[in-house]
C-alpha cells in the first residue's frame, strides 16, 4: 500500500481515537480497530498520538487497541526510594549450608547442591551493579562461610559497594575465621539470623545448638570490629510478641536500627507462612548461578525466575522494574474492573 | 454559613462531573463554596441564568454573545481559562493540496463542523467574508453533530476532517484545540497541513447576571484565579478543563463572533 493511501486511512484511526476518548472519563478506556493493511503504521501512529496527549495504549490484541484516557500512575512513584527496583541486588554466592532449617525459603542444607556464583560472575555483578546506580549489594546462601574464597568474593563486592553478607554466624574458626578477618570492616554489615531470645525456637527450626553458637558468633563478629545485624525470621502470629526478643538483642550489642523481623514465607521447605507472589512482592533483584530471580524470598521457584541472562546487570534491573509496573497496572485494572456477578 | 454560589455548566464530557466535583471540593475551603447544576445544552443553561436558577454559568463564546443579547448588554464576564483568549480557528487541507490562503477556497468543497460551533462554522463564514468569499463562492458542506454543545465535544471537527481524509471535502475549518488534539499536523506528516489560522478571539467566560452582586462575585473569581497549576490538588481539575491558569477575560476577543452572528443573522436564542 502506498504511503498516500496508508497515512491517511491511520490517520482516521486516531480520529477515531480521539472521539472515544472524549467520550469516556480520565481512567476510563477507549477501543479503536486497526486496518489489517496499516495495522503497523497505525499502531505507530496510535503510539505517538498517546505519547503527545498525555494518554496510555494499555493492550493491543490482534487489530483491537486499548487506550486508556490519561496516565496510569507511576507506581514507582509511590515507593519509598529503598524499595525501587534495583536500589539493592542480592547475590546467592552458593545454595549449600550446614543447617538444615525446617523453613528454608531456597531449601539449602549440608545436602543440597553448591550451585556458586563464582569469583568472576560476582566481580562483574558488583562492578555493573555500581555503574547502573544499585547502592548495596546483599550475599546470601546458603551458607557463605563454607567458601573457601568468600573474603575474595566479599571483597570483590565492597570494593565496589557497601555490602551485607548473611550468614548463620556459627562458623567463625579457624580458617573461615581468618577468611572473616580479611574482609573490609568498613564496608561490610554482616548479618546473623537469630530467631528468639532464647535457644528454644530457634533451635527448634535450625538444629540443636545453633543458637548458642549463633550468638557466640555475633560476639566474635563485634569483637573484630565488624557491625552485625540480626534478622529473624518469625510465624505471622508470633509478630506481636518481639518485646522480649528486641531486648535481649539489646543487651548482645545489636542496635534496633539492625535488629530486622522478618515474616515466614510460604516457600522452600516451609510448610506454612505468607503466601509471595510476583504479584504481591515489590521485587528485590537477585541473581543466582541459574539467572536472575524476583526476590530472594523465591531464589529457587520458577514462578519467580525472570531470566537467564545476569548481563548486562541493567538490563535485568529494567526489566524486572518494567514487569513490577505491568504487574501494578494490571492489578489496578483488575481492581476497577473486578465484577462482582 | 454562606450560600455557595450555583455554577451551570454544559455537561459535553464524562469529565465535566469530576472537573466540578473537584472544583466544588476546592471551592468549599475557600471562602466563596460552589454548587454546580449541569445541562445537557448551552441553551437551556442560559435560559437557567437568565431565569435566576443559576448565579453564574460556564458559558461557551455563542452563549456568552447570545446572554449578552437577551440581557441588552447587562450580564458581566468574570473570568475564562488562559486558553480561551488565544483560541483560533484553523484551516487544515490534506498536506500537498495547495491551499494557500482563505482565497484558494473559491470554487472549493469546504467542511463546516456544527452550525453552533463558533470556531467550526460561525466564525469561518466570517472569515471567508473578511476574505471576501460569500457563501457561493466556497461550496460548503456543513455536519451538525452534537447540536447544542457549540461544538464542545469536538465530535463534528473530527467528522469534518474524516470527510477531508476520504475526499468528501477539500478542506476543513476547526477550532485550535482539534488541530492540537490531532497533533498539528507533526504527528503524520504528509496527512493534514493547515494553511490559515484566523487571529486570536476568545473562547469560553463565566457568565453573571447583573444581579449577582459585586461582593459576591469578586470574591469568588479571586479564589478562581488563585487556583495554581503547580498546586498538585488543583492540577488534575485544570489539566482535565484545558487550562493552566484562570484569568480576566478579553471581551474585545468576542467582536469577531458579534458581528458573524450580524452577518448571519443568527438568532439570540433558539
Amino acid at each position: 500500500m502506498s504511503p498516500s493511501s496508508a497515512e491517511p486511512s491511520a490517520m482516521g484511526v486516531v480520529l477515531d481515537l480521539i472521539e472515544g476518548i472524549g467520550r469516556v472519563p480520565t481512567g476510563g478506556t477507549a477501543t479503536v480497530e486497526l486496518l489489517e493493511g496499516n495495522r503497523i503504521s497505525a499502531l505507530d501512529l496510535v503510539a505517538a498520538w498517546c505519547a503527545s496527549s498525555g494518554n496510555e495504549i494499555v493492550s493491543v490484541e490482534g487489530l483491537t487497541v486499548t487506550v486508556l484516557h490519561g496516565r496510569s500512575p507511576d507506581p514507582l512513584a509511590g515507593l519509598d526510594p529503598a524499595q525501587l527496583p534495583g536500589s539493592r541486588v542480592w547475590v546467592y554466592t552458593n545454595f549449600d549450608c550446614n543447617l538444615a532449617c525446617d523453613y528454608c525459603c531456597v531449601r539449602s542444607s549440608p545436602k543440597a547442591e553448591r550451585r556458586a556464583i563464582g569469583a568472576e560472575r560476582l566481580q562483574r555483578i558488583a562492578s555493573e551493579a555500581a555503574a547502573a546506580g544499585v547502592g548495596e549489594l546483599i550475599l546470601t546462601g546458603g551458607e557463605p562461610f563454607l567458601l573457601n574464597d568468600l573474603d575474595a568474593l566479599v571483597n570483590s563486592c565492597t570494593d565496589e559497594l557497601p555490602t551485607t553478607l548473611l550468614t548463620n554466624g556459627m562458623l567463625f574458626r579457624g580458617a573461615r575465621l581468618e577468611r572473616l578477618r580479611r574482609m573490609d570492616r568498613s564496608r561490610l554489615t554482616l548479618q546473623v539470623s537469630v530467631d528468639s531470645a532464647t535457644p528454644g525456637i530457634h533451635d527448634s527450626h535450625r538444629g540443636t545448638g545453633s543458637w548458642a553458637k549463633a550468638v557466640d558468633g555475633i560476639r566474635i563478629a563485634h569483637d573484630e570490629g565488624f557491625r552485625v545485624k540480626v534478622a529473624a525470621t518469625l510465624p505471622a502470629d508470633q509478630m506481636h510478641e518481639l518485646d522480649p526478643f528486641h531486648a535481649f538483642l539489646d543487651t548482645i550489642g545489636i542496635s534496633r536500627k539492625d535488629q530486622v523481623i522478618r515474616a515466614l514465607a510460604h516457600r522452600g521447605v516451609a510448610d506454612s507462612g505468607i503466601e509471595l507472589t510476583v504479584d504481591s512482592l515489590i521485587p528485590e533483584v537477585t541473581i543466582t548461578a541459574d539467572g536472575v530471580y524476583w526476590h530472594p524470598v523465591a531464589a529457587d521457584h520458577d514462578d519467580q525466575f525472570v531470566t537467564r541472562d545476569i548481563f548486562p546487570l541493567a538490563d535485568a534491573i529494567a526489566e524486572i522494574t518494567r514487569r513490577f509496573v505491568a504487574h501494578r497496572r494490571a492489578a489496578e485494572r483488575a481492581a476497577e474492573w473486578f465484577p462482582c456477578a | 454559613m454562606t450560600a455557595p454560589l450555583v455554577i451551570g455548566s454544559v455537561a459535553y464530557s464524562p469529565n465535566v462531573v469530576p472537573i466540578w466535583e473537584g472544583m466544588r471540593d476546592y471551592f468549599a475551603e475557600t471562602s466563596t463554596p460552589i454548587d454546580f447544576v449541569l445541562f445537557s445544552n448551552y441553551g437551556r443553561q442560559v435560559d437557567a441564568l437568565i431565569s435566576g436558577s443559576l448565579d453564574l454559568a460556564w458559558n461557551t463564546n455563542l452563549a456568552w454573545v447570545r446572554t449578552l443579547a437577551q440581557t441588552d448588554g447587562g450580564c458581566r464576564a468574570l473570568a475564562s481559562r488562559d486558553t480561551d483568549l488565544i483560541f483560533k480557528t484553523v484551516f487544515v487541507a490534506r498536506s500537498g493540496s495547495g491551499f494557500s490562503s482563505l482565497e484558494s477556497l473559491r470554487g472549493r468543497r469546504l467542511v463546516l463542523g456544527s452550525r453552533d460551533s463558533a470556531q467550526a462554522a460561525i466564525l469561518p463564514v466570517h472569515f471567508l467574508r473578511e476574505a471576501g468569499l460569500s457563501e457561493g463562492d466556497v461550496n460548503l458542506t456543513r455536519i451538525n453533530s452534537d447540536v447544542g454543545k457549540h461544538g464542545d465535544t469536538g465530535r463534528s471537527e473530527l467528522d469534518a476532517l474524516r470527510a477531508v481524509l476520504d475526499d468528501r471535502a477539500d478542506a476543513a475549518a476547526i477550532g485550535i484545540n482539534t488541530w492540537q488534539a490531532i497533533g498539528r499536523g507533526e504527528l503524520l506528516p504528509g496527512a493534514f497541513e493547515s494553511f490559515w489560522n484566523s487571529p486570536e478571539y476568545s473562547h469560553c467566560t463565566f457568565t453573571a447576571m447583573p444581579s449577582l452582586a459585586i461582593e459576591r462575585a469578586d470574591p469568588w473569581v479571586a479564589n478562581l484565579l488563585a487556583m495554581d497549576w503547580e498546586n498538585s490538588k488543583h492540577r488534575p481539575i485544570l489539566e482535565m478543563e484545558g487550562l493552566q491558569a484562570w484569568v480576566p477575560p478579553r471581551l474585545e476577543g468576542y467582536a469577531s463572533l458579534v458581528a458573524a452572528i450580524r452577518e448571519q443573522g443568527i438568532a439570540a436564542r433558539w
